[in-house]
């Protein structure tokens, strides 16, 4: 294909070398409509090439372009509605600092708005900061947003803050290898399907990942750093969340809510807070591999939650390695427990005593919580000894009947979580 | 060794879980069990206020509970949680004869439009035999309980009922004409009821006849007024969005209803859109003098006024509530609402004195929004204690979240404080909550009760369909604890607990009460005393047989009709004793009432089969109760 090469000076008010219909590259210079007129005269195909300069924002991209700003273009919007919205298929955003939307939840003002009409949008290698929302991908199937450094707001209370990028109704999105930071949620997806998030860094968030009603998507290679949950994952099938981080965050690093069929492995959940994994009425699922290490509890597995295969993870030193609430026995076999002291005599590696987590007390009180005023009373003395005395009393509920004597290695990211904090 | 093997030994660690997880009193088999739930259980209890009652002991709170899909009225002793009674309201009901009798049918099709009950007759039904009753709720006089009604409504077929307190039966239903499925609903608090504010939650056209079909442009949702002394319309409005929960003020000018639908979507996917939905305010003032000034369509008899956006008038005004919001409850400080974020973590707290200037003065909407706390995963539903303290179910974190309003509000204006005073799981996953008269002026923070919406591994399993679990919770201090589970059928939403003293009911019918005025009334007309006749009068092809009941007779041991006549049969029971209650049941002819003491009961049919038939009494009554039956004869028709 023949490029040709047109140059629109804006302020000039002349077009320089008019173009063929075909496809072009267009300089733009800085000035106040220089971006508007451009994005106007652009023909499907076209690639602005923006100066280095300040941009007026606003624009709503109704044909497939692209539009590249070297990394120093800035497009600043009004305090209006989104920076750029994107309302066509194929169009592309490179290097642009954006800045500057309105504050709108009604409206979802972002730095970029992805509509329905927004098929296979990408935005990458932009800073996309102080705007309430970053990156709205709201209904555009297959869009990219990938190696963005997004920044959001903090002049607000978190939960009046907008979300990292929004994912609604969008098939096949992907977003790799941002940061994000200073907003409500890192991601934020509701009601779409086979949607991957990987390599991302999240910080200073509500939650770094937040699944609702959302299939198939796969979550890895993210590291999730002192925000209030890490991966919320709630009300969605077949989700593999696999070789993340989570570091210090406050309330849970990971959290199966009604996720069902999910693959969770090789997961890094280290000195989280309440609970390293909250695992509430999520069923079938993989749970394989992971490190859940210095939590509060490690596992909080409750909400007649069944048919898990819970193995080769890792509990390394959480106060309460397993809080557990149910009346169903439950086999989880082969975990590495750090609190479990036990011989290995034939070296197979598995510890020759089954790992029981918690005694008959820890169930008393977990479903009856007000059992707890007679902590000390001769009943509970008496179920304690006789606990100790007749194994048979032992309340079961959770048993790892081969117990690892060391810890499975992680995969890749989650190996360097340490490495992570710097 | 495996959980199994761990099982199979003698020691069966159910007996001690449940033993000790449902409060039970009885020993479970091992020496451990028994001195546990001796031990523990009634001393924590002891603790507390009263959970437990000996026998015979009243309970302080009546219960008024939901059914949902089996659309009866149930009524609990609370906190015992002993169930008293079942009043049928949208269901038919085979112990009582609701939906069979003369009496129940004119309480069921009475208020049914035309359309709807030609809709019916064309399938052989006379009325609805199901309804999804979700929200009950007491009438109000000056912000409380005042005993007279109770309100209720149908999700499934558009109705609102009411309840008679003083029998405890339902004496009015209507269909609410112009609406779709009727979800929330709630009486005027103040200065009485008054008005009961019912949400249609579905869109359809306005006039939904057929000529507008898959074209959601033209949908709408519509919000009804009903004069809750007569259960008439009184006026509705036209709203932008749908509608799902309501609530209003202590004040008697607002009403508030929330929108999960603001997009007006016609899938999941379209539903979920919007990041902010809204709450609709209701300017009752203003609407009135609206309907007053004829700035109305009529439609089906009904003043329908519009009050979408973009209008410009009075009627509304739309507060963007972030994201899907659900519940809407008004705290007994007479000056907040608790609109639930249900997707959002947070609930918006508008200040109702702050409400006027969006009328007035055309203020931002959210200027009215004073506190918007984060308070955990899915809030639903909100309840009160009265001492400044809120109660908010989590769906998704299964907890009840107890937080302070005074700090939720200092904190949303930038104040460094905590809201969140405590949380408690409960199990599985809460929906509506109620806490003792919370939702009145005189919420007095004894205790609360979580409806959670799964029951799982809670109880004995009896397969694949489950109860549901709702657990009270001691709330008379700040470590909220969880005393009681509690299986429910099919499917409590809500609840009001209501102090013992202000629910009065009679103990036997008045013979002039109107349930039963019509067969009063043709009594008369035919010459018959209903309280000392037993008589057949043959009236062309119709037969009524008129008797009396006094434990153990019948006042007819038998009686004679002719196949294929239609026929009435009319039981007076003449016993005025506490709890004689009798009943009609002809076998082999799907036949059967209740009569309570001093009540008329009818019940009408086609005597199409011939022979012998016995009908006898079905509510047990006396010593001789199995000989109190007697003799349908029906005389074959000529061949």
């Amino acid at each position: 294909m023949t490029m040709t090469v047109r140059t629109i000076s804006v302020l000039l008010g002349t077009m320089l070398l008019a173009g063929s219909a075909l496809a072009a590259d267009i300089r733009v210079e800085p000035g106040p409509d220089a971006l508007v007129r451009a994005v106007d005269l652009a023909r499907p195909g076209d690639r602005l090439l923006l100066a280095d300069g300040v941009y007026r924002g606003g624009l709503v991209l109704t044909r497939p372009i692209e539009i590249d700003g070297g990394g120093k273009a800035q497009v600043i919007g009004a305090g209006v509605g989104s920076v750029i919205t994107i309302d066509a298929r194929d169009v592309v955003l490179h290097g642009l600092v954006l800045t500057g939307s309105g504050s709108s939840h009604q409206t979802i003002d972002s730095g970029v708005q992805m509509t329905r009409n927004a098929t296979r949008a990408i935005v990458r290698d932009s800073r996309i900061e102080g705007n309430l929302y970053g990156v709205d991908i709201h209904g555009a199937a297959d869009a990219l947003v990938e190696n963005n450094t997004i920044i959001g707001r903090d002049d607000r209370l978190m939960n009046r803050r907008g979300n990292g990028v929004y994912v609604w109704n969008a098939p096949g999105a992907t977003v790799s290898g941002n940061r994000v930071r200073q907003g409500r949620d890192g991601i934020f997806v509701n009601t779409s399907k086979n949607n991957s998030f990987t390599d991302n860094r999240f910080e200073d968030l509500r939650f770094a990942i937040h699944y609702m009603n959302a299939d198939d998507g796969e979550v890895s290679g993210n590291v999730s750093i002192g925000n209030h949950l890490g991966y919320a994952i709630m009300f969605s099938k077949r989700v593999t969340l696999s070789d993340n981080i989570s570091l210090d965050d406050r309330d849970h690093g990971i959290m199966l809510n009604y996720a069902n069929n999910a693959v969770i492995e090789g997961n890094a959940v280290v000195g989280g807070g309440e609970k390293c994994l909250f695992v509430y009425n999520a069923n079938k699922n993989l749970i394989k591999g992971n490190r859940i290490e210095g939590c509060e509890i490690g596992i909080h597995f409750t909400g007649g939650s069944a048919d898990n295969e819970i193995s080769g993870n890792a509990f390394v030193g959480n106060r309460t390695q397993i809080k557990f609430v149910s009346t169903k026995d439950h086999v989880w076999s082969g975990n590495y427990w750090s609190d479990h002291a036990a011989y290995d005599v034939n070296g197979d590696g598995i510890a020759d005593q089954a790992f029981r987590p918690n005694d008959a007390m820890d169930q008393v009180l977990w479903t009856q919580p007000s059992a707890k005023l007679l902590l000390g009373s001769p009943a509970i003395q008496l179920v304690r000894w006789a606990q100790s005395e007749f194994p048979a009393l032992l309340p079961g509920g959770i048993v790892d009947d081969r117990p690892l004597m060391k810890q499975h290695e992680l995969p890749e990211t989650a190996r360097n979580w340490k490495a992570s904090l710097q | 060794m495996s959980a199994e093997e761990t099982r199979s030994k003698g020691f069966s660690r159910r007996s001690l879980m449940t033993a000790t997880a449902g409060g039970a009193l009885v020993a479970g088999s091992g020496l451990g069990a028994s001195l546990l739930s001796g031990g523990v259980v009634s001393k924590a209890h002891a603790a507390s206020a009263k959970l437990n009652f000996e026998p015979g002991e009243l309970d302080p709170y009546y219960g008024f509970w939901s059914s949902g899909q089996s659309g009866e009225l149930r009524i609990l002793g609370f906190p015992s949680m002993r169930e008293l009674m079942r009043v049928p309201v949208f269901n038919r009901c085979s112990a009582t004869g609701w939906g069979q009798t003369n009496e129940s049918l004119k309480v069921l099709t009475e208020g049914l439009t035309e359309e709807t009950k030609a809709f019916l007759a064309a399938k052989g039904m006379k009325t609805y035999d199901n309804g999804d009753l979700h929200h009950p709720h007491m009438s109000f006089t000056d912000g409380t309980y005042d005993g007279r009604y109770l309100f209720m409504n149908d999700k499934a077929n558009t109705r609102v009922a009411r309840i008679r307190c003083d029998v405890m039966k339902c004496d009015k239903i209507i269909e609410i004409p112009n609406a779709n499925d009727i979800h929330g609903m709630r009486p005027q608090k103040y200065p009485r009821t008054g008005y009961i504010f019912a949400n249609g939650e579905h869109e359809a056209p306005l006039v939904n006849d057929g000529t507008i079909l898959d074209d959601p442009s033209q949908y709408v949702n519509i919000f009804t007024a009903i004069d809750g002394d007569e259960m008439k319309v009184a006026w509705q409005v036209i709203v932008s969005g749908n509608l799902d929960n309501t609530d209003c003020d202590y004040q008697g000018k607002y009403a508030f209803s929330s929108s999960y639908n603001s997009e007006m979507g016609m899938n999941l996917t379209d539903m979920t859109a919007n990041e902010m939905d809204h709450v609709v305010v209701f300017n009752l003032k203003s609407i009135e003098e609206g309907v007053a000034a004829g700035d109305v369509q009529m439609l089906n008899g009904v003043p329908v006024i519009d009050g979408r956006k973009g209008q410009n008038k009075k009627y509304t005004r739309y507060i963007p509530i972030p994201n899907s919001p659900h519940g809407v409850n008004t705290a007994p400080d007479k000056k907040h609402i608790m609109v639930a974020g249900k997707l959002s973590p947070t609930v918006s707290i508008i200040d109702v004195t702050k409400v006027d200037a969006l009328f007035d003065d055309d203020a931002d909407p959210r200027s009215c929004i004073v506190g918007e706390p984060e308070l955990g995963l899915g809030p639903l539903h909100t309840a009160f204690d009265g001492k400044g303290f809120a109660y908010t179910t989590l769906f998704l974190d299964s907890q009840i979240v107890k937080w302070d309003i005074d700090k939720a509000i200092r904190a949303s204006a930038g104040e460094e404080v905590d809201p969140i005073v405590s949380k408690v799981d409960v199990h599985y996953q809460p929906g509506h909550n109620s806490t003792s008269m919370g939702e009145t002026l005189e919420a007095d923070g004894a205790w609360l009760i979580s409806m959670n919406k799964f029951s799982k591994d809670r109880f004995l399993n009896v397969g694949p369909l489950k109860p549901e679990n709702e657990q009270i919770i001691d709330i008379s201090t700040d470590e909220m604890k969880v005393v009681h589970d509690g299986p429910t059928f099919a499917e409590p939403h809500d609840s009001v607990i209501v102090r013992a003293d202000i629910v009065n009911p009679v103990n036997v019918w008045s013979r002039t009460d109107p349930m039963f005025a019509d067969a009063v009334a043709q009594a008369k007309a035919d010459g018959v005393d209903l309280e000392g006749d037993d008589v057949v009068i043959v009236d062309g092809d119709k037969v009524r047989v008129y008797m009396t009941s006094v434990a153990p007779q019948f006042g007819l041991e038998k009686f004679t009709v002719k196949q294929g006549q239609e026929v009435t049969v009319y039981v007076t029971n003449l016993d005025d004793v506490d709890d004689v209650t009798h009943g009609f049941c002809i076998s082999n002819y799907g036949i059967a009432m209740e009569v309570a003491p001093q009540a008329t009961a009818s019940i009408t049919f086609t005597a199409d089969r011939p022979g012998v038939h016995w009908f006898y009494c079905q509510w047990f009554c006396h010593a001789l109760h199995m000989e109190m039956r007697g003799r349908m004869l029906v005389e074959p028709r000529a061949a």
